[in-house]
C-alpha cells in the first residue's frame, strides 16, 4: 500500500511547510532530508494527485530555492555596499585612526542586512504561489549569476596596500600591534641569541681550504721529526745488511748475533741511542727521555726491570735543576724517597 | 641529612670495568705509563665541549674517552679517581669570562700549566677543509709522538712546559718500538716572538718511493683494474700514467724502514712519509704556570706582578663560580 506509506510523508512535509512559516530559517535544514526522497515515489505511484501534488512540491521546491536565492540577493547586494563602506570605513580610519567608529558602522550594516534578509523571505513566503513558483525556479540560474557578479566585484576590488591585507575583523589595531609586538619581541631574542652564539664562537677559527705557507712549514717541521725517528729507529734495529735470512747459513749467524745483543741488552746500559739524544731535545723532542735520563747510572742493566729504580722514578722532580754528571746520583736519590709516596 | 652528604661525596665520575686492563707499566721499558683526564671545568659553549672530545681522542688510547662529568664534580672527585687509575696528567678546559683557557696538570701535586686559548679548530673543521679526509679508527689505538719544536733557549717555564708534554704520552724506546705503532703526531711549535704555541695533530702515512700510483693502489686494495683502455696488460705496469710525484722533499722526507710495515712498505725500499692533519689544532699561549694542582704559588706568569694577582683573583673568582 504505496498509497498509504505516502499519505503521511506528504503531510509531515506539508506541516513542515507550515512550520515553516512560522521560522523561516530555522526549518531550512530538516526539510532538506525529507523532502529527497517523497517526490520519485510520488510521481510513480499516484497519477490522481499527481498535479496538485507536483504544484505543492514546486512550491516547496521553489521556496527552498527562493530562501536560498534571496539570501544570496538581499547579501550581495549589503555585503557589496559592506565591503565598500568597509573599505571607506579602513581609509577613514586611516586618516582619522578610530577604530571603534568604523566597527560601529560595520556592525550598523550587518543589523539592516540580516532585518533585509527576513523581510524578503515574509515577503516571498506572504505571495501567491503557482506561476510564481516556476518564476522562482528560473531565478536560480539568476542566483548563480549575481553571485558570479558579486564575486567578480570582489576580486576586482583594489585593496589598500596594507601589510596586514584584508582583515575583516573589527579589531584590526589590535592585530596589528600583536604583530607589531611579537615582532620586536622576535629581534630582541634573535640578537640575544646572535650574541650568545659569538660569545660561544670565541676564538673558533675555521681553517682555509688550502694549505697556507704556516701550515706547511708546520707539516715540514712535524715530518722531520718523525723522518729523525724513523731513521734512528732503523739505525737500531737494523739488522745486519748483506746476510739473508732465508739461507740457513746466515740464519745461523743472525741468530747467533741475536743472542748476543740480547745478552748484552740484559747486561750493559742503554747508552747507545743512536744521534745525540740531548741534540733531539732542543730542537725537536721525540720523547727520548730514558735513554738520555738511564745514561746516568751506568752499572745498571739494560732491561728495566732489572734496574734498581723500576717503576719508582719520577721525572718532575727539581726539573729546574740543571742536569750536572756530579748531582745525577742525587737526584736519583732524591727522586726515589719522593716516588714512594706518589705510587 | 647524612645520606645526602654521603651521595655528594660518592664517585660520580664513571668509567665501565675496564674489560682489558691497561697496563700501569710499560712491558720492555719499565717506565711508568701516563694516562690523563680530559675534562671541563665550569661550563662550556658548544664548539669547546666538542674540543674536550676531540683533545680525548688525541690523548687516546691512554685516556678516558667515555668520561662522564657533572656539574657537581669539583676537582678533588677527579683527583680521588686519578690515584686508583694511575692517571696523571689532567686537561682541563674551562671558559672564565668567555675566553676560553686549556689547563695542563700533573696530578695529584702539580704543576699546572694555564694556557690561553686564542685559536682553535675542531677535528671536524679540519677533516671539512680536506678533500680526502683520512681518519681511520687505528690511528687511535697507539699513542702519538709528540714533536717539540722552538722550546729550547727559552726560560725556565718552556723547560718545564717541555718536559711537561714530553711526559704527557709514553716515552718510546727506540730499540724496541714497532714502527707500526707509530701513526699519529702531535706537534707543538713555539713562535719565541708572538710566544704563541701551534698544537697540531696530524697522521702519519708511508708510501713506497718510485712506485707508481696505479700499481701501488693495486697492491693496496687488491681490487682487479680496469684494463679497459689498455692494449697489452704490460701496459698497465710501464704507462707511466698520472706521475704521482707531488711528493716534495723528496729527499727529507723518505726514510728506508728497519722491517716491513704492511704489505706496501717493505724494508728494502724506501718509503715516503706524509703528514695529513686530522685536528684539533689550537693556537695557545702559556700564561701562567702554579705549583701545584689548580693552586699553590705561581711560579711563572705572563703578565706583570700586579695583573698576575688581578689574574689570579679573577680566576679563584672563576672557579668558586664554576
Amino acid at each position: 500500500m504505496p498509497a498509504e506509506v505516502e499519505s503521511p510523508e506528504a503531510t509531515t512535509a506539508i506541516a513542515a511547510s507550515k512550520k515553516r512559516k512560522q521560522n523561516h530559517k530555522k526549518g531550512k535544514h530538516p526539510n532538506k532530508k525529507i523532502k529527497k526522497a517523497p517526490p520519485a515515489m510520488a510521481a510513480a505511484a499516484k497519477h490522481n494527485n499527481r498535479s496538485k501534488k507536483m504544484i505543492k512540491l514546486f512550491r516547496k521546491r521553489a521556496r527552498e530555492y527562493n530562501s536560498d536565492d534571496d539570501d544570496d540577493h538581499d547579501e550581495e547586494q549589503p555585503t557589496a555596499g559592506l565591503r565598500d563602506s568597509g573599505a571607506e570605513a579602513r581609509q577613514d580610519r586611516e586618516d582619522a585612526a578610530s577604530s571603534e567608529d568604523s566597527g560601529d558602522e560595520e556592525e550598523g550594516q550587518k543589523g539592516l542586512d540580516s532585518e533585509d534578509d527576513f523581510s524578503g523571505d515574509s515577503e516571498g513566503d506572504d505571495e501567491d504561489e503557482g506561476d510564481r513558483a516556476r518564476q522562482r525556479i528560473t531565478k536560480f540560474a539568476e542566483g548563480s549569476r549575481a553571485f558570479r557578479v558579486a564575486f567578480m566585484k570582489i576580486m576586482k576590488k583594489n585593496l589598500p596596500n596594507d601589510p596586514l591585507g584584508p582583515v575583516l575583523s573589527a579589531h584590526k589595531n589590535l592585530v596589528a600591534e600583536k604583530l607589531a609586538e611579537e615582532e620586536a619581541e622576535h629581534k630582541v631574542k634573535g640578537e640575544a641569541k646572535k650574541e650568545k652564539h659569538l660569545a660561544a664562537e670565541k676564538g673558533h677559527v675555521k681553517p682555509t681550504n688550502f694549505l697556507d705557507a704556516k701550515e706547511k712549514s708546520l707539516i715540514s717541521i712535524a715530518t722531520k721529526g718523525v723522518v729523525k725517528l724513523f731513521n734512528a729507529v732503523s739505525k737500531a734495529q737494523n739488522p745486519q745488511r748483506g746476510l739473508n735470512p732465508s739461507k740457513s747459513k746466515d740464519a745461523k749467524v743472525l741468530a747467533k748475533q741475536r743472542k748476543q745483543t740480547f745478552l748484552s741488552e740484559l747486561q750493559k746500559p742503554t747508552t747507545q741511542a743512536p744521534g745525540n739524544p740531548s741534540s733531539f731535545n732542543s730542537s725537536m723532542v721525540t720523547t727520548f727521555v730514558p735513554n738520555s735520563t738511564s745514561k746516568e747510572h751506568s752499572n745498571e742493566p739494560g732491561w728495566a726491570p732489572l734496574r734498581d729504580s723500576y717503576m719508582l722514578s719520577s721525572k718532575f722532580k727539581d726539573w729546574d735543576k740543571m742536569p750536572d754528571p756530579a748531582g745525577a746520583v742525587d737526584q736519583e736519590n732524591v727522586s726515589l724517597e719522593s716516588s714512594s709516596d706518589e705510587e | 641529612m647524612a645520606r645526602f652528604k654521603n651521595k655528594r661525596n660518592k664517585k660520580v665520575v664513571a668509567k665501565p670495568p675496564a674489560a682489558k686492563k691497561q697496563p700501569n707499566v710499560d712491558q720492555v721499558t719499565g717506565d711508568k705509563i701516563p694516562k690523563s683526564f680530559v675534562f671541563s671545568r665550569g661550563k662550556l659553549p658548544g664548539p669547546l665541549k666538542q674540543l674536550e672530545l676531540d683533545l680525548r681522542k688525541v690523548m687516546l688510547p691512554y685516556t678516558a674517552l667515555k668520561l662522564r662529568e657533572k656539574k657537581r664534580n669539583n676537582l678533588k672527585d677527579f683527583l680521588n679517581v686519578a690515584g686508583p687509575m694511575g692517571v696523571t696528567h689532567f686537561l682541563m678546559l674551562s671558559n672564565p669570562r668567555s675566553v676560553p683557557h686549556l689547563r695542563v696538570a700533573r696530578t695529584p701535586r702539580g704543576p699546572t700549566l694555564i694556557f690561553e686559548i686564542h685559536g682553535y679548530a675542531l677535528a671536524n673543521d679540519v677533516a671539512r677543509s680536506q678533500a680526502r679526509p683520512r681518519c681511520p679508527q687505528e690511528l687511535f689505538k697507539n699513542s702519538p709522538l709528540i714533536v717539540l719544536s722552538g722550546f729550547g733557549g727559552g726560560g725556565q717555564h718552556l723547560k718545564l712546559a717541555t718536559i711537561m708534554f714530553q711526559n704527557i704520552f709514553p716515552a718510546i724506546d727506540i730499540n724496541t718500538v714497532n714502527l707500526s705503532a707509530c701513526q699519529r703526531i702531535v706537534l707543538l711549535n713555539y713562535n719565541s716572538e708572538t710566544k704563541l704555541i701551534d698544537f697540531r695533530h696530524y697522521s702519519i702515512r708511508l708510501q713506497p718511493v718510485g712506485v707508481s700510483r696505479r700499481i701501488r693502489k693495486f697492491v693496496q686494495s687488491h681490487q682487479v683494474p680496469d684494463l679497459r683502455g689498455l692494449q697489452d696488460v704490460s701496459d698497465f705496469v710501464t704507462k707511466a700514467g698520472y706521475a704521482s710525484e707531488s711528493e716534495v722533499d723528496e729527499d727529507t722526507a723518505t726514510v728506508s724502514l728497519a722491517s716491513d710495515l704492511g704489505r706496501v712498505n717493505r724494508a728494502s725500499t724506501k718509503s715516503a712519509i706524509k703528514l695529513q692533519e686530522i685536528g684539533p689544532r689550537m693556537t695557545i699561549r702559556l700564561v701562567k704556570i702554579e705549583e701545584g694542582l689548580c693552586s699553590g704559588g705561581v711560579i711563572f706568569t705572563e703578565f706583570g706582578k700586579e695583573a698576575a694577582e688581578a689574574n689570579q683573583e679573577a680566576d679563584e673568582e672563576a672557579q668558586q663560580e664554576a
